[in-house]
């Protein structure tokens, strides 16, 4: 007891506040506009069904990013670093190529959650996604991102208000806290996608490079190790309870009540319980804010990971001149992914939801790569994983490829699925 | 073997089969090992691998050498079980493909994409690192293609080579880690420079190059970089070091970086400086943040009002590189009260044995030490001068805040972001 205490000295608590941040800020990023899309139609669709899938993402979320804080730590490298100096850079470069592709998928979503958002209030996704795109870019290029990021936290308290809805619609606990740690799993295609993408939007692969570059960023050195650990694990709780609470309200608001979820603000009705007539507005809000925020992030981070893999120069202060292939990524994937979304008739939803189906499929290559470089002695030194971590990491990477493997089975050669399903 | 004096590149080389006198295949090349050499590292022997047997040839058993084939002759010199943990052992694709190095020209961190081997009288010695897309291209089997890419908008796929020379390890011991270019070139930067490189590096090679500078240059780009960033190294250092780097230091820079540490550690560090020089910087620390106190410099020139213009001038010259602000001297009464100021230009121009009592102007524009930045600033702006002197309490001439340090404190925002923005914005 007086060891604890001694732990709870003003110093460390201190310290610990310091150091807190990368892993919450991480998570928060985390729950985006696929994130909020994903967890709004697990709910719909499948009701408490899901609920179940909760315990072990956030289990294999925290074991996978605490791995990518301690590398940060131990090393001081970021991931995309790492991966070169240990694989090459063949390996780097096709990595670095999936990444781009996926990250330009969540781009493309994040700018699909602006344009629903706006649309609810009315504003065409023609005025609202160019207008977004330029905003966005100016923010990176000139604007300080320290500021934006604050406000942008400070607004993710909204998400306080699922929580609420999903007690206000009064759900029967009971049956809640039954499907959270009974698996039900089904069959078929859609359940199987659905669960696919809830691992994915939950643990995608830029977080990976996320988590260990706002590590590094910090300048958090192993001797502090301990506390980032914790901020890993407070975040990644609160990721979770947010994902839990929005996949539970729109299970007791939308799926109860029989009603189907087409378009975004068909969404927003999981929200009516605590917000009444505002529901729609909050769930806008929300959705606006968590694009917004993400449309920053994306590009401007997977800029960073590939020069910085490719040691390319790299740096917002620099001039176009000087840094060509950073200005060159980030501006790319802003113009394609707003242009994407200014297609006529761009079936916003589902574009939010294939994203992540496709962070599914690239994490685990990432997951493999990253599970080489922390049990690898001469870069971890004794930072190396214990057997138990290894357990359940290769344990997820195998679950996850599994899934991936069965949906793109499925996808090609339809009632692939049900070949191989038990029957009944 | 002979070797002649043609060159290659390492991404040529690895992967290629190597063969015995027979012709019998013993396995691919998997990496080479090289030595330090008088001027340049040679190559001491081939690591090759069958299967996942990995074994070491020394280079004398090499008879053929080239991007083709590698020939060896075992009856020579035998194959040896590869330790790749043995002491000393520095391999080309391991330890040095792909890692970081620091371009001095550029200023920036580039990486290494290949490495040039180039043979010399019967040796083949590392003469270059490739740093450059076209290397990059190489390595990823895509010269052409990439270069028929660039062709197509009329350019050439730039080549970008440091010379071995100019290419160091940080560190005599680990191998594993970014490579610098000799210390001696670390030094002809720009501390700006230096500081924006350092705060790049991962941590421990952040330390590393801070810790190869001298105390001087060390001061100097720890004084450019972000207080925060700048009292983490500190922190981490050795305390005896970072007190002899602390020292060199200008005191309100000195002071800005010991804010960011706790309190003790702080003291401990002001323990270990020279008397004088912890007193400078103690003086500093006690004034809060963004006053004219926490912003002053407590080293300038007080003179008293008897002295010829000649002699002040001598006393300049003597003290004119530990002083950061020569252009004013402020002529005090004997209670330390400024009775007036009088530059250098004034100074110099008067007669040789006029009194700085005749030469001052009278009119002294001052703050005092808990009067705001701003106030301060309005007075550099109204009055146009290169410093304003700070008061203390009782009127004495405690410090002067130079314009330079004000410039950069009412920029301070808009330099912080950049500055931040150069390493990372998310």
């Amino acid at each position: 007891m007086a060891a604890v205490l001694r732990k709870l000295s003003r110093r460390n608590i201190l310290l610990f506040l310091s150091i807190l941040g990368p892993g919450i800020i991480t998570a928060n990023v985390d729950n985006d506009a696929g994130g909020i899309t994903t967890y709004s139609l697990a709910g719909a669709r499948y009701g408490y069904g899901l609920l179940w899938m909760m315990l072990p993402t956030m289990a294999a979320l925290v074991v996978v990013q605490e791995m990518c804080a301690r590398m940060g730590a131990v090393t001081g490298k970021g991931l995309s670093d790492l991966i070169r100096e240990r694989f090459g850079v063949g390996v780097t470069f096709y990595v670095m190529i999936a990444l781009y592709l996926t990250n330009l998928g969540n781009t493309v979503s994040e700018f699909a959650g602006i344009a629903a958002s706006l649309e609810i209030f009315g504003v065409s996704r023609f005025i609202s996604v160019p207008l977004s795109a330029a905003a966005v870019w100016l923010l990176i290029v000139k604007g300080s991102y320290r500021i934006v990021e604050k406000v942008f936290l400070f607004a993710c308290l909204i998400y306080l208000a699922y929580p609420l809805a999903a007690i206000l619609a009064k759900p029967d606990w009971m049956e809640v806290a039954r499907a959270a740690v009974v698996p039900d799993i089904r069959w078929d295609g859609g359940y199987v996608t659905m669960m696919i993408a809830m691992v994915g939007t939950t643990i995608a692969p830029w977080m990976q490079f996320y988590q260990q570059a706002t590590v590094v960023e910090k300048g958090i050195t192993r001797e502090q190790y301990a506390f980032a650990r914790l901020d890993v694990i407070v975040g990644c709780f609160l990721a979770i309870v947010v994902a839990f609470f929005i996949v539970a309200s729109c299970a007791a608001a939308i799926h109860q009540q029989g009603l189907t979820v087409e378009t975004a603000a068909d969404a927003a009705q999981a929200l009516a319980p605590a917000a009444g007539p505002y529901a729609t507005l909050l769930f806008a809000v929300g959705l606006f804010n968590a694009s917004l925020f993400a449309a920053c992030v994306l590009p401007l981070s997977t800029a960073y990971y590939i020069c910085e893999g490719m040691g390319w120069e790299l740096g917002v202060d620099k001039s176009f001149r000087e840094a060509p292939q950073f200005f060159g990524l980030f501006t790319l994937s802003i113009v394609l992914s707003a242009l994407v979304i200014m297609v006529p008739d761009a079936p916003l939803l589902a574009i939010m939801y294939l994203s992540q189906v496709v962070n599914g499929a690239v994490l685990p290559a990432v997951l493999v790569l990253m599970l080489l470089i922390v049990n690898d002695r001469r870069i971890m030194g004794a930072f190396v994983n214990g057997p138990a971590f290894n357990a359940v990491s290769w344990f997820t990477v195998g679950v996850v490829t599994l899934l991936t493997l069965i949906l793109t089975a499925d996808a090609v050669w339809p009632g692939f699925m049900e070949l191989i399903l038990p029957k009944g | 073997m002979a070797a002649s004096n043609a060159s290659y590149f390492a991404s040529a080389l690895l992967g290629r089969p190597v063969i015995d006198k027979l012709g019998q295949p013993l396995g691919v090349l998997h990496d080479l090992s090289m030595e330090r050499g008088e001027r340049l590292p040679y190559i001491a022997g081939l690591v090759v691998r069958k299967g996942q047997e990995t074994s070491c040839i020394p280079w004398i058993a090499v008879d053929l050498f080239n991007a083709y084939v590698i020939a060896v002759d075992l009856e020579r010199a035998p194959a040896e079980p590869f330790d790749p943990d043995g002491e000393g052992v520095i391999l080309v694709r391991r330890d040095i493909m792909d890692k970081q190095i620091v371009d001095v020209e550029g200023a920036r961190l580039v990486r290494v994409n290949d490495l040039k081997v180039e043979g010399c009288l019967d040796a083949l010695c590392v003469t270059a690192v490739d740093t450059g897309v076209r290397g990059l291209a190489r390595r990823l089997g895509q010269e052409r293609l990439w270069g028929f890419v660039s062709g197509l908008f009329r350019k050439d796929l730039p080549h970008k080579e440091i010379s071995w020379q100019f290419v160091q390890p940080l560190d005599d011991k680990v191998t594993s880690l970014s490579l610098t270019v000799s210390r001696d070139k670390l030094v002809d930067m720009h501390p700006a420079d230096l500081a924006e490189i350092i705060s790049q590096l991962p941590h421990e090679d952040a330390e590393k190059m801070l810790l190869s500078l001298d105390d001087e240059t060390a001061g100097e780009a720890l004084a450019e970089m972000e207080p925060e960033e700048g009292g983490r190294l500190l922190s981490r250092m050795e305390k005896e070091r970072a007190s002899d780097i602390l020292e060199e230091m200008a005191p309100d820079e000195a002071a800005d970086v010991l804010t960011e540490l706790p309190d003790d550690e702080a003291q401990e560090l002001l323990g270990l400086m020279d008397a004088e020089d912890a007193e400078k910087v103690q003086e500093l620390l006690e004034h809060e943040e963004d006053t004219a106190g926490a912003l002053m410099v407590n080293e300038f020139f007080a003179l008293p009002p008897a002295m010829t213009a000649e002699e002040a001038l001598g006393h300049i010259r003597s003290k004119a590189l530990e002083t950061e602000l020569i252009y004013y001297v402020y002529v005090l009464g004997e209670d330390q009260r400024p009775l007036g100021v009088a530059s250098l230009r004034e100074i110099l121009g008067a007669p040789p044995q006029a009194t700085l009592g005749e030469i001052m102007s009278q009119s002294i524009k001052a703050v005092h030490t808990d009067s705001t930045a701003d106030e301060a600033l309005e007075m550099v702006e109204k009055y146009g001068l290169w410093a304003v002197p700070v008061l203390g309490e009782d009127g004495s001439l405690e410090g002067v805040i130079t314009a330079d340090d004000m410039l950069s404190h009412s920029l301070r925002d808009s330099n912080r972001r950049k500055r931040f923005r150069a390493k990372r914005s998310f």
